[in-house]
């Protein structure tokens, strides 16, 4: 039961600690980088045997482009309002010179 | 150029190729009585609204709103423009001008219904209003666990927001959460798997563009000062932010929602049965256990075709063209630690209570014939790994490698009745799916989702897209499913764009007066997403 109480008590106090957390003012999130797209989006099936690996391989920014905005058969399409034109920009780039994660595997 | 195969340069072409043939299309895309015109003139009027960069209406523009899973062979369901306004504002002046062009808009809030129509509206000619870029995390309160978001949200983001800022709490996620939203789920009525899993239970207030252009706050958001519009659901009067989910009555630009602390305990479990008959001994042990609430969280109770379809592929377990049998499924699942039944539960709380928990629910489900596992056992097994980070909120896409389950063509749509959480119930229809599916040539690659006192039986119908004899017959199989379970008393919880009249006939004349009423005294002008849900 001390324990119990311990370990509530230890939510609360963390809790307490931010008091009201109004994110303000709120900003709309700045351009990301090619690195953070690739972790937060491509990264989570390229590489994990949903979709083929696409590092190391020098793709075409243009086939990568045209990928992202078309979806082809399993992959998602992905939006402007999603990945800006920049954005999607900077990734080919660095996708093309990007090296092989031996980590990733792809089919 | 050493790295690049034939494929991707087939499927580049593809992708290149499609920009230029999809000129043709657009005037294939529009409704009776539409013209090039028409819509040449509301978009100019969207570029003036919202900047010229976020209206699209070339097909080159069109191209990812156009994307889609589901069957649907007839070739009627594109839009012809797309609007991304950023501001609360710009949306009421989209939604006026839409009136006055009565041109139908259809919003979406990160368009990733995946399974259900993607970002494609139900009927042909509609603008889709992209709210992706109103991604605004407006508040989070760490002591009451809630929030309030824009539509643009999705689960990463908030999640980010949560571990940069050193919140204890936890987000809900339903499997896609990467790329998906809080807003657009919980308008849908999609559900995860953490206690919080309900998505509409633990909304809590909401902010909406009526068609007429005015801005409603629901529960206490209408009050000046109030500090309860997040905490206190029912405002007074009648509670209507159930009328603005699964319906084409507002546009919503803010929603409330509760995030539950991050329990001092967390323990994933997985109980496995060896039979595709054990489904009536599992539901009826799990009932109990989730009508008591001694189990919190919606449980996954998977297939093992199932499962094997998020990580391996068809021909890997029967031959290309061979029918997927019990037997050779059964082989398969046990070489990767599964059974034929694997359902997913967690404990939360503290060390103490899910010790005190843990000996009742073993002793329950061990009792139904099942091997009661845990990390202890199962270690990093991928299907595990996979279940016990979505019951704690946790992030990942694996599961839509079930989409390349059946050659590469990406077709998928969900067919989800809902049950009472009764054994023989859910024995039924399994049996009746997989009759129908049989009959198609298709695999039972299905799950039950155990909610409170429920289940959603998720079927995958996975198909070929690429194939059109495939994509012709997923598309008669799955009506003749609607209208089969229908028979028997049972329909869907939510359905794709291209079965949504086909859904609401289940539900009967009255329920569909009754909401066509409510649709032409708010939207008398149709503009706000006609189809959805069957309404016009
Ligand atoms: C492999 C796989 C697994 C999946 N698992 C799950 C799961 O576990 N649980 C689940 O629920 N779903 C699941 N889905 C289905 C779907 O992908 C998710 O539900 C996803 O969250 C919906 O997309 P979204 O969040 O982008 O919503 P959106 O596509 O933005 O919105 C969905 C719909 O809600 C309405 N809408 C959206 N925003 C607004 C607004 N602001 N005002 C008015 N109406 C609006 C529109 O009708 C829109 O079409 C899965 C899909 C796949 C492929
Ligand atoms: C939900 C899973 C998923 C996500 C997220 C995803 N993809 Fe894909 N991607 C796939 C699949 C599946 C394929 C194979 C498509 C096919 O069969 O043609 C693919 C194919 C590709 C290809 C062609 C590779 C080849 O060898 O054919 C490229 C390039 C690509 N994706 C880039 C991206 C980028 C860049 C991102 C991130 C912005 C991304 N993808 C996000 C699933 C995904």
């Amino acid at each position: 039961m001390k324990r119990l109480a311990s370990s509530v008590s230890a939510v609360i106090a963390v809790c307490i600690g931010g008091s009201l957390w109004a994110a303000e003012p709120a900003n709309y999130p700045a351009p990301r980088a090619p690195e953070k797209i690739y972790a937060q989006t491509c990264g989570y099936c390229h590489g994990v045997n949903v979709g083929p690996v696409i590092r190391g391989r020098e793709l075409p920014p243009e086939v990568t482009k045209a990928f992202v905005r078309m979806g082809p058969n399993a992959m998602p399409a992905f939006r402007e309002t999603e990945i800006s034109n920049e954005e999607l920009d900077a990734l080919a780039t660095w996708l093309q010179q990007s090296e092989a994660d031996p980590k990733e595997r792809g089919q | 150029m050493s790295g690049i195969n034939r494929r991707t340069l087939l499927g580049a072409a593809g992708a290149i190729g499609a920009t230029a043939g999809a000129a043709a299309l657009v005037n294939s895309r529009m409704a009776k009585g539409q013209t090039v015109a028409d819509v040449n003139a509301f978009m100019k009027e969207m570029q003036s609204i919202v900047g010229e960069e976020w209206a699209y209406w070339d097909p080159e523009g069109l191209l990812p709103y156009d994307k889609a899973y589901v069957p649907e062979p007839t070739d009627q369901l594109h839009p012809v423009g797309a609007v991304a306004p950023r501001t609360v504002e710009e949306v009421q002046a989209i939604v006026a001008a839409a009136n006055r062009f009565r041109q139908p808009i259809w919003p979406i809030s990160t368009g990733k219904n995946m399974g259900y129509g993607t970002a494609v509206p139900a009927t042909p000619g509609q603008v889709v209003l992209d709210l992706k870029r109103m991604n605004r995390i407006l508040e989070v309160d760490p002591d009451l666990g809630t929030c309030l978001v824009e539509p643009g949200v999705t689960y990463q983001q908030l999640k980010d927001y949560l571990e940069e800022n050193n919140i204890p709490l936890w987000i809900d996620v339903p499997t896609v959460g990467p790329i998906a939203s809080p807003m657009g789920n919980t308008l849908d009525r999609g559900v995860g798997y953490t206690p919080y899993g309900e998505h509409f239970l633990f909304q809590c207030g909401m902010e909406v563009v009526l068609p007429d252009g005015q801005l409603m706050r629901t529960g206490m958001g209408s009050i000046k000062g109030s500090t309860a519009w997040q905490s206190f659901k029912w405002g007074y009067g009648p509670y209507v932010d159930g009328l603005f989910t699964q319906s084409n009555y507002g546009i919503v630009t803010k929603l409330g929602m509760w995030l539950m602390p991050e329990p001092p305990a967390y323990k994933p479990f997985m109980i496995r049965h060896p039979n595709m008959e054990d489904v009536p001994a599992i539901i009826e042990a799990m009932r109990p256990l989730r009508v008591s609430n001694l189990i919190a969280n919606c449980n996954l109770m998977m297939s093992a075709s199932y499962q094997l379809s998020m990580f391996k592929r068809r021909d890997s377990v029967v031959p290309d063209g061979a029918p997927l049998d019990d037997a050779s499924v059964k082989r398969a699942a046990k070489a990767n630690g599964l059974g034929m039944w694997n359902t997913y539960f967690a404990l939360y709380g503290t060390d103490e209570t899910v010790a005190a928990i843990e000996p009742v629910v073993r002793q329950v489900l061990t009792a139904s014939g099942g091997e009661v596992l845990t990390e202890a056992e199962m270690g990093d097994n991928p299907w595990f790994h996979h279940h016990a980070t979505l019951m704690k909120g946790g992030l990942n896409l694996d599961e839509i490698g079930m989409i390349r389950w059946r050659g590469s063509g990406g077709g998928l749509a969900w067919f989800a009745p809902v049950a009472a959480a009764k054994g023989d119930e859910a024995e039924r229809q399994t049996r009746l799916a997989r009759q129908i599916l049989d009959k198609y040539g298709f695999d039972y690659t299905a799950a039950f989702a155990i909610g409170w006192r429920d289940l959603h039986h998720i079927i995958a119908l996975l198909f070929d897209r690429s194939n059109a004899e495939e994509h012709r017959r997923a598309d008669t199989c799955y009506r003749e499913m609607v209208s089969r379970f229908g028979e028997q008393g049972w329909a869907s919880y939510r359905t794709g764009v291209n079965t949504m009249d086909l859904v609401a006939q289940q539900y009967g004349a009255v329920n569909r007066e009754f909401n066509a009423k409510i649709k032409q005294a708010l939207d008398p002008n149709h503009i706000i997403a006609p189809g959805k849900s069957g309404i016009a």
